[in-house]
């Protein structure tokens, strides 16, 4: 008995069994580290900080890197390192609520269409796809102008444009789910439609919800720090990768440290979600589990 | 026990698909009834439609491209195709439930044991969180599986083939149905655990007096488990009586032809195996007489004229075969 009693496995939930695929990727948790450290960063930094990210000093503008000012100052004298911390903070919100919005519209529009079927999910589709047709940047700029240029705005502009892409990927989630034999069951034992939706075919599907989220995150990140780029992002001074790149493409000779800070930023945020979102996928699919 | 109202009464039913290719006929003019406390058993090839007449039942025939045509299902007295929809969900798990052939696929994989046995009961059944587990674990247990109270916290891939259909028919049993449809139980897990499912399922309809609709391509199993047997072939009925009946007695080629596919351990071991030649028919477009009759190797003429009636042979066996009606054999 206690032979039998010991030789109990232990009990892994399936987000247990995810997490432990993921972090022998040790690229993903490099990933995620950068990320949570950049975060974190945004938080405490501005405590510690000597500098305001908008207060001028045009007495040492267009410094190079120095003990006083890690990576030197821009056209205005104002400290590039901190602009950069607070730019992370607008680019990870960005990041994050863009991706809350893209939830709030994708997940229940596509898991309607795909759950409903027929006519219901063909119109739902068929409107899904001209939002999809639409050029992205075109949209955005679009929805600013109506909006006005409040992050909130930003967020919100990003997001009526990414949706389509959750919401067709719960729908092929769902309809192929709809086909397994456990929904079947779930059928004979008397579920209903609403309650299947949301009981078996919603939470099955939220493994590559997860990893397509992860991706669409430097996705946004990058759309916001593209519109700051020409011009039509968050209003200055709130500081932003993209407008830091844009104000120092003038002075890009005399001061490159202006344009290659802020860029190398981008480019580290960017591939560590891309890390992230890759062993996510490796660790949510079913198919690859060992 | 004979003489009793059925629990179910199925009369006349019709199944089609509607294909890119034509009507499929799954089931076509398909009657037959349980008693309640008996077994049943559905047999015949791959296609012939078993499943399809099971799933009718349910009504959970994917709709398009499958729709009931015609007939009646009559269950507890009351028609089950006329029935609003969600009347039939508050029956489904709880008066009538299944057992699924593949057990790999017919449990939520992202969902523990213990929660897919607690839903079906707080869904029918009334209970609240903590009365469901332990009804679950008492389940389990039933079901035989170990440490039930430490199981019902796996996940489905975490038990093997055999305990997760045991979990399966704890699931099926659990708000004590009037009847349990099994389709093919026992086909994807070895012979070993199989003997030990089937004796599994009979104790349990034996105690909770179920009625049992037993749908498998298994003659042998048929033999031990079932009261009755009806054999299906192209969708239709084409021989059923008691287990005996059909084991011994068998009239129609067809039947003869599966028993003498299937190994027996009460025959001299120098009996080979015969296989049914040829392939079952098209069902969009189903022969006009007799469906067997291009595979039969005693098919006449009149074979390939109109389907053979159904004719009674002894009380309770009944077969649709030529060679079986009272003037063939008169004329003979």
């Amino acid at each position: 008995m206690t032979v039998a009693e010991e030789s109990v496995r232990p009990h892994h939930t399936l987000w247990g069994d995810a997490w432990i695929r993921l972090r022998r990727n040790k690229l993903a948790i490099t990933g995620g580290v950068i990320i949570i450290l950049i975060a974190l960063m945004t938080i405490i930094y501005p405590f510690f900080s000597r500098y305001d990210f908008a207060s001028q000093d045009l007495d040492a503008i267009l410094q190079g890197p120095s003990a006083e000012h890690w990576m030197g100052t821009d056209e205005l004298g104002r400290d590039v390192f901190t602009r950069l911390v607070y730019g992370a903070q607008t680019s990870l919100s960005v990041g994050i609520f863009t991706q809350i919005i893209v939830l709030a519209i994708g997940l229940p529009i596509g898991a309607f269409a795909g759950a409903t079927g027929g006519m219901t999910d063909n119109i739902i589709m068929r409107f899904v796809d001209v939002v999809y047709a639409f050029p992205d940047l075109l949209l955005i700029i679009l929805l600013r102008a109506i909006l006005g240029g409040s992050i909130y705005m930003i967020f919100f502009a990003i997001g009526l444009v990414s949706w389509v892409n959750i919401a067709r990927l719960v729908r092929g989630q769902i309809l192929s789910l709809k086909q397994r034999d456990f929904v079947t069951a779930a059928r004979v034992f008397g579920g209903s439609s609403g309650y299947i939706t949301t009981r078996h075919l919603l939470p099955n599907s939220l493994g590559p919800v997860i990893v397509a989220v992860t991706f669409n995150i430097p996705r946004a990140i990058f759309a916001e720090a593209a519109l700051a780029y020409i011009g039509i992002g968050v209003k200055p001074p709130t500081p932003s990768w993209g407008a830091m790149i844009r104000d120092g493409n003038n002075v890009i000779f005399a001061a490159p440290h202006l344009v290659l800070f802020p860029a190398i930023a981008i480019g580290i945020l960017m591939l560590s979600f891309t890390f992230l979102g890759d062993g996510l996928r490796d660790a949510l699919d079913p198919r690859l589990r060992r | 026990m004979n003489d009793q109202k059925p629990l179910l009464d199925i009369r006349n039913l019709s199944t089609q698909f509607h294909t890119q290719d034509g009507i499929v006929k799954a089931v076509d003019g398909v009657s037959y009834n349980v008693k309640r406390g008996e077994t049943i058993a559905l047999v015949g090839e791959s296609g012939c439609g078993k499943t399809v007449s099971a799933l009718s039942i349910l009504r959970l025939i994917p709709d398009p491209p499958g729709k009931i045509a015609s007939g009646e299902i009559i269950f507890d007295g009351q028609d089950l195709l006329k029935l609003p929809i969600e009347a039939m969900t508050d029956i489904r798990g709880d008066k009538i439930s299944m057992i699924f052939q593949e057990p790999l696929t017919s449990l939520d994989p992202v969902l523990t044991i213990g929660r897919q046995i607690t839903e079906a009961l707080e869904r029918h059944r009334d209970m609240n969180g903590k009365e469901a587990e332990e009804e679950a674990i008492r389940l389990l247990k039933i079901v035989g599986i170990p440490q039930p109270d430490r199981r019902i916290k796996d996940y489905p891939h975490q038990f093997s083939g055999g305990m997760r259909q045991r979990a399966m028919i704890a699931l099926a049993i659990s708000c004590e149905p009037q009847l349990i449809l099994a389709d093919e139980p026992t086909t994807v897990v070895d012979v070993t655990i199989q003997a030990q499912l089937l004796e599994l399922i009979r104790n349990i309809t034996k105690d909770l007096n179920t009625a049992l609709i037993l749908i498998t391509h298994n003659l042998g199993i048929v033999a031990r488990y079932a009261h009755r047997v009806y054999v299906m072939y192209a969708g239709h009925i084409i021989e059923h009586g008691s287990s005996t009946d059909i084991y011994h007695h068998a009239c129609h080629p067809y039947t003869q032809g599966l028993l003498g596919s299937v190994p027996r351990l009460d025959e001299p071991r120098k009996m080979r195996l015969k296989p049914i030649e040829g392939q079952p028919p098209d069902l969009i477009a189903p022969p006009k007489g007799c469906a067997f009759a291009p595979r039969c190797d005693r098919a006449m003429e009149a074979c390939y004229k109109g389907r053979p009636p159904m004719v009674e042979i002894t009380p309770d066996h009944y077969t649709a075969c030529i060679l079986a009606s009272p003037e063939k054999k008169k004329t003979k």
